[in-house]
């Protein structure tokens, strides 16, 4: 295993650097050192999510990485909670539609733990996984479902706009947690071939940043890792290509008991890891983000029919983007009002573009949020790993905010006449309805 | 299985390694000064830190409130930033985000809270945006009648959302209701509606001077000449000193009983169990800090380990305590409480569990191995939590506001690491003794009334709304 030299600091990466590596079974592994606290954080992204689920089988990824803190070999029950928080540590682990992350940050002294807790399940979580485990994190995950979806007000418009917005069969059609019935029908032997598909070193990325002796950790990292064994049963997701744009206005009207009126729309964007991506962030913040944009200083500001508005990206490198506008009406408005003035803010944006001061705005706006992002050790890691398993390369972590600040105006303009369109619309309504008339066909099949 | 049995033998096992040499690492000592207009300052150089965190504290507490005003002093802390003497709402938006910047204000039992967060390179400018929205708010008519009906539109969507609605009936159960204690922070339809500019100004007027507030700067300061640049901001503020106000006492009535807030249909219950408690001055808090975890800390916890790890019934449910309002005399309090949601055909069960945990915890106390767990975890992630210049800024605001020493986080983690399993087990077993609980569940009545009433945990009512 050759050691990666130091690179050298590009322009705007604020100083940071990483270097890259390969073991001879596949596992990618970038490091950073930074040594201001005495901290270090560990980041694994398998190059597995949603996506990959086939039909019948929606939330199998999710469900699985519950799955990988209930022990392996050497751990026993929910023996990574505890070793990681009893040595002082946090950690925890979440699914989308592009991949599984799965996070430890150490004080720096119990960097080696961590480690060897990944290696451990990595290379032997099915010498563990029983029925047990599988029946109880089942329940658990259904659990999360219904706190984080079903029993909330509006809960499940995301996974609505997704639906609408990606089409039947598509691989993101489908939201992680999946449907109660596709859980349900989960077994424990889907989860084992999940494991033995996915995962693998070959298809994972794993990135340790802080107050870490790079040379040290590698030499760890080679003794815990290096003789899993890499395979190659994966499957490549579905194709997620679909035109660049939806080419007709996608409508549902939701009747729900829920306390407002509503208008979400989902908006189909360049993919991440593109110029015209970072245009598209620009142009939602200028239009929807914060409290001096456009739609909040139309709608709740003058017109003063919105309780609140704004403009969401989920970046995604396997199918178009999707950007999420969200109002949520003041008193007694009506919908058409809201469409109408949004409608006209868009048609308006697309036509001028932004001002000067506008872009300046967007851009600080967006450098802020980068400097957070990149401002802990987790956080760092965590971009590291999603710019090498999405795009193959990480060093692209750290000069992110230069490409967001090198946009100009005219290329956030052309995304947005291309693409904040009518025509380009996913949109669902929200009509509020009493408790007992609410249409709980939904529900009704899911709670079983 | 043969899969896995071939994975496994070629892979090579090692024992768990043991931990390396700890660095050491305290909570940061904070600089404490005054500026001439009486201002105390609390500054704190983190390296690395290129967002500057600043919080204000200003003593303007809810029972300050004129009666029949619930909700002026958010409605306040919201229109400091829409608009000064020299921009309106729209231009003061849009210079700070120019900045790169965030600002938020809240009002909660203790007072005004102001948090800014900048890139460094911007500071001086928001610096100077904060203290504009301080010294010479606009409190237009318009702004206010905008910040009312919004504040009046926000209501529904939190009376809509179960842990929400949950936390503002145990209040009212718990408190008498001459107690600001016992109503929602942000007022109500009736109160918010009486709401106007004449209002927010007389309270603004009354509280919000230099003299009683405190400024606190965290990040990293490299090159920022900050005595120069907070003479030209915050330095500018003018006021008479205020007198402060007493506190009045906390009292609650922890009577066990249950109360079912009713949502026909509910896939879940959302549960909310709490009495109040000791605050951060009094001797147990770390004592009652370390029980609370291994009580309901994480998901190893006792009652995840039954709750969601044995049973499956829940997603997650969490103990802990939140300081309500201290003063200096230890008069203060916080709300102990157990808040999760359970689905709700195994609402009756879970909470059967959840009560036996208890009475298992009071009977046979916590293990020294449990102990040791959660010394290790509280004390072992202090420099994880405080990585951000945010997270140390907001300790030490919350310090001034509960009027503690500046050097009170740093010693609860030598007062931790020195507790034992026994103080322990006594702080957290009197903190949620299992008669003197009041549960608020939101859900679905007809399903889970009879169940509960069964558990015999208290008088079961059953409110609606």
């Amino acid at each position: 295993m050759p050691m990666g030299h130091t690179a050298t600091a590009e322009a705007g990466s604020g100083g940071l650097t990483a270097t890259e590596h390969r073991l001879a079974n596949g596992l990618r592994v970038v490091l950073s050192e930074d040594h201001l606290t005495p901290v270090a954080a560990v980041c694994l992204w398998y190059d597995v999510g949603s996506r990959h689920e086939v039909e019948g089988r929606t939330g199998l990824a999710h469900l699985f990485e519950h799955l990988m803190f209930q022990g392996s070999k050497q751990v026993h029950g929910n023996g990574h909670f505890e070793l990681v928080q009893g040595a002082g540590g946090s950690l925890n682990g979440t699914t989308s539609f592009e991949r599984t992350n799965y996070f430890e940050t150490m004080p720096t002294h119990q960097l080696e733990l961590a480690l060897w807790l990944e290696a451990d399940r990595m290379g032997s979580l099915l010498a563990a996984l029983d029925d047990e485990s599988m029946e109880n994190q089942r329940d658990v995950v259904k659990n999360e479902r219904r706190q984080r979806y079903d029993n909330v007000p509006y809960g499940t418009a995301f996974e609505k706009l997704t639906a609408l917005a990606y089409p039947e069969g598509h691989p993101y059609h489908h939201t992680p947690i999946g449907s109660m019935a596709d859980l349900d029908a989960a077994t424990l032997e889907d989860a084992r071939n999940f494991f033995r598909t996915y995962y693998a070193p070959n298809n994972a990325v794993l990135s340790v940043v802080g107050d870490i002796d790079p040379a040290q950790t590698l030499a760890w990292i080679e003794k815990y890792f290096g003789s899993i064994p890499q395979h190659d049963g994966k499957r490549p997701p579905r194709d997620g290509s679909l035109p660049e744009v939806i080419g007709e206005q996608l409508r549902e009207v939701v009747e729900e008991e829920v306390p407002a009126r509503a208008l979400m729309a989902a908006y189909r964007l360049p993919h991440d890891g593109t110029r015209e991506c970072d245009a598209a962030d620009l142009a939602l913040t200028v239009l929807g983000g914060g409290e001096s944009s456009r739609l909040h200083n139309r709608l709740v500001r003058r017109d003063r029919t919105a309780v609140a508005a704004g403009f969401g990206l989920l970046r995604l490198a396997g199918a178009p983007s999707l950007g999420w506008l969200d109002v949520k009406t003041s008193g007694g408005v009506e919908v058409p009002q809201i469409e109408a003035a949004v409608d006209e803010e868009l048609a308006r944006f697309a036509a001028e573009g932004p001002t000067p001061e506008e872009m300046e705005r967007a851009q600080a706006q967006l450098e802020r949020e980068w400097l957070d992002r990149l401002g802990t050790v987790a956080g760092r890691a965590d971009e590291l790993c999603r710019f090498a398993v999405l795009f193959g390369d990480p060093q692209l972590a750290l000069t992110a905010v230069d490409r967001v600040l090198a946009v100009t105006a005219e290329e956030v303009q052309a995304v947005a006449a291309a693409k904040l369109r009518p025509d380009n619309r996913a949109v669902l309504v929200y009509e509020p309805v009493a408790a007992d008339e609410s249409d709980s066909d939904e529900e009704e099949g899911a709670d079983q | 299985m043969t899969d896995a049995a071939a994975s496994l033998t070629s892979m090579d096992f090692h024992p768990q390694p043991a931990p390396g040499v700890a660095r050491p690492w305290a909570f940061p000592a904070p600089d404490r000064g005054k500026l001439d207009n009486g201002l105390t300052l609390l500054t704190s150089h983190r390296p690395g830190q290129q967002v500057v965190a600043v919080e204000i504290f200003v003593p303007a507490p809810l029972d300050a409130e004129p009666a029949g005003l619930d909700g002026v002093a958010t409605i306040m802390a919201r229109a400091l930033s829409e608009g000064t003497d020299q921009r309106s709402a729209e231009e003061f938006a849009a210079e700070l985000e120019r900045c790169g910047a965030t600002l938020d204000a809240h009002a909660d039992h203790p007072g005004v809270r102001v948090s800014l967060e900048v890139p460094v390179s911007r500071l001086p400018k928001a610096l100077g945006l904060l203290s504009e929205a301080l010294i010479a708010p606009a409190f237009l008519d318009t702004e206010i009648e905008r910040l009312v009906r919004n504040r009046l539109d926000e209501i529904p969507h939190e009376t809509a959302n179960p842990s929400r609605r949950a936390a503002k009936q145990l209040s009212k159960e718990l408190f008498p209701a001459e107690s600001r204690m016992s109503r929602p922070r942000q007022g109500t339809e009736e109160t918010v509606a009486a709401i106007d500019a004449a209002a927010v100004r007389a309270f603004y007027e009354a509280y919000v001077r230099p003299g009683t507030a405190t400024a606190v700067v965290v990040g990293d300061l490299t090159g920022v000449d900050l005595d120069k640049v907070l003479a030209d901001t915050l330095g500018a503020w003018t006021g008479e000193p205020a007198e402060p106000l007493p506190m009045p006492p906390i009292t609650a009535d922890d009577t066990g009983r249950v109360v079912i807030v009713d949502r026909p249909g509910a896939v879940q219950t959302q549960l909310l169990i709490g009495r109040i408690g000791a605050d951060r001055h009094d001797r147990v808090w770390p004592a009652q800090v370390l029980g609370t975890y291994c009580l309901g800390g994480t998901l190893t916890s006792r009652l995840d380990k039954v709750l969601r790890e044995e049973k499956g019934y829940t997603y997650g449910v969490r103990a802990f305590g939140q300081v309500l309002r201290s003063d200096a005399e230890g008069n203060g309090a916080s709300m102990l409480a157990i808040s999760g949601s359970v689905d709700t055909p195994n609402t009756g069960p879970a909470l059967g569990d959840l009560w036996q945990v208890l009475r298992t915890l009071a009977a046979e106390g916590l293990t020294d191995a449990e102990r040791e767990t959660a010394v290790q975890n509280l004390v072992g992630v202090a420099p994880l939590k405080y990585e951000t210049a945010a997270s140390v800024a907001g300790t030490l605001a919350d310090q001034v506001e509960q009027h503690l020493p500046d050097d009170f986080q740093a010693q609860l983690y030598a007062r931790l690491a020195e507790t034992g399993t026994v103080e322990a087990t006594a702080a957290v077993v009197s903190a949620f003794p299992v008669d003197r609980l009041v549960t608020v569940l939101v859900g679905d009545a007809a399903q889970i009334a009879d169940p509960v009433r069964e558990l015999g945990i208290g008088e079961v009512t059953v409110v609606t709304g």
